[in-house]
């Protein structure tokens, strides 16, 4: 079910200690090599992306981004965990604000369309890889993607205390569902040239079709 | 002359797509290299590449005639599916878990591949088999006949979305789920959207 295997969010949180002057550092160059690895990775696909390019883009050597990132793979990771990161807080005040189920997941999957819509040759190569890298990269995977599946849930959730789905509403069922359906958005964008309105209205359509299965 | 010259280029093509079939399958896709599928196919590199443009687009032409022969098998089948559309999209699909479940590896690198952003524009990417619409399309349009599903339905929309969810259910694959269980869980899906295809209209 998940598409973009990411890491556990633990790295720039607040949380962290303090950083000393070093450890700043090593800080800036971690976000520079992020912001410049987007560009390869959006020209050239995950597999296409080298180490080198990446370097070079930033303006560092090889040794200076394995400084920073155990491998390709950690960087990539890195890139879209940070995306989800940044929108969540948008997407949870989605769901706050929504009326009724159809409206909060089209919030929250809009929020995500809308921002990945300018970046889908990264998008793409997120999928790619997360069907050919390692099976045990998953659980980590998962857990990273664990934000967004949970405003999902959330969004169900009230939905069924709020008696417009039924009681007995298979959630974990329909969140896969639902989640394997916005996944395919993207798909139908890069083959389609769709716009993230053309998304967000396909998937519109479908939620619909969905959630009527599980009315109360 | 010209036949002759025809069929070795045939034979030629016919090995290195069992080759490949098998290298994938075994390798993997990414380990696996043109001059080892020549190897093994016993052609030269430099035949494997008057063939095929790519590595990419080997697997695509792999693929498109498992798929097929998928689609023979299953024109002899589907007109003895009975009872309701969920039933039927169920045995159809869980024909096609069966036979893609037999070759994991090389479907995972199929499916892989045909995310890549650039690729061949002939390459039949996951999704896109017009075997498998068709059949999907032909289950739907027969129960609007009979009256089970909403005459003003959009079946295509709803095809899309089941070829979706039967195909983003293999990622669980990770979950070392075996075909009998990717069934399990596409007709748990096919359950749930039925009921809203049966709602909503």
């Amino acid at each position: 079910m998940t598409f973009v295997p990411m890491k556990t969010l633990t790295s720039a949180e607040p949380s962290a200690p303090p950083l000393t002057s070093r450890g700043l550092a090593k800080q800036r160059t971690r976000e520079k090599i992020l912001q410049s690895a987007r560009q390869p990775f959006n020209e050239r696909g995950y597999e296409g992306a080298t180490v080198r390019d990446i370097a070079r883009a930033a303006g560092m050597s090889t040794g200076a981004v394995f400084a920073s990132f155990a491998d390709k793979a950690e960087l990539f990771d890195e890139i879209m965990a940070s995306d989800y990161r940044r929108l969540e807080e948008e997407m949870a005040q989605a769901i706050r604000a929504a009326g009724a189920v159809q409206e909060a997941l089209l919030g929250v999957f809009g929020i995500a369309y809308r921002s990945h819509v300018h970046q889908l040759p990264m998008v793409c190569a997120a999928m790619s890889a997360g069907w050919t890298r390692h099976p045990n990269t998953s659980p980590r995977s998962r857990e990273a993607l664990k934000p967004i599946v949970g405003l999902i849930r959330e969004a169900l959730q009230q939905g069924v205390e709020r008696g417009e789905l039924a009681s007995d509403t298979d959630v974990r069922l329909l969140r896969g569902i639902i989640w394997e359906v916005y996944i395919s958005g993207y798909r139908a964008a890069v083959y389609e040239a769709w716009t993230a309105d053309d998304m967000i209205g396909r998937l519109g359509d479908q939620l619909r079709i969905i959630l009527a299965g599980a009315r109360a | 002359m010209a036949g002759i010259r025809e069929q070795q280029k045939q034979a030629t093509r016919e090995r290195v797509l069992d080759a490949a079939r098998d290298l994938f399958d075994q390798i993997g896709y990414e380990e696996t290299t043109i001059r080892a599928i020549a190897v093994k196919a016993g052609v030269s590199v430099g035949s494997v590449f008057t063939t095929f443009d790519s590595k990419a687009d080997i697997l695509g032409q792999v693929m498109a005639e498992r798929m097929a022969a998928l689609t023979v098998e299953l024109e002899r089948v589907t007109p003895h599916l009975r009872g309701s559309a969920c039933d039927r999209l169920s045995s159809l699909l869980a024909i096609h878990y069966d036979f893609q479940m037999r070759r994991p590896k090389l479907y995972l690198a199929y499916i892989a591949v045909s995310f890549a952003a650039a690729h061949d524009p002939e390459f039949l990417r996951m999704g896109t088999n017009p075997g498998l619409r068709a059949f999907i399309r032909d289950i739907l349009e027969g129960a609007i006949a009979r009256g089970e599903l909403a005459a003003d339905m959009d079946v295509q929309l709803a095809m899309e979305t089941i070829i979706s969810l039967y195909g983003f259910n293999y990622m669980r694959i990770a979950d070392d789920f075996n075909a009998e269980a990717l069934t399990n869980l596409m007709n748990r899906q096919l359950e749930q959207l039925c009921d809203g295809l049966r709602n909503s209209g």
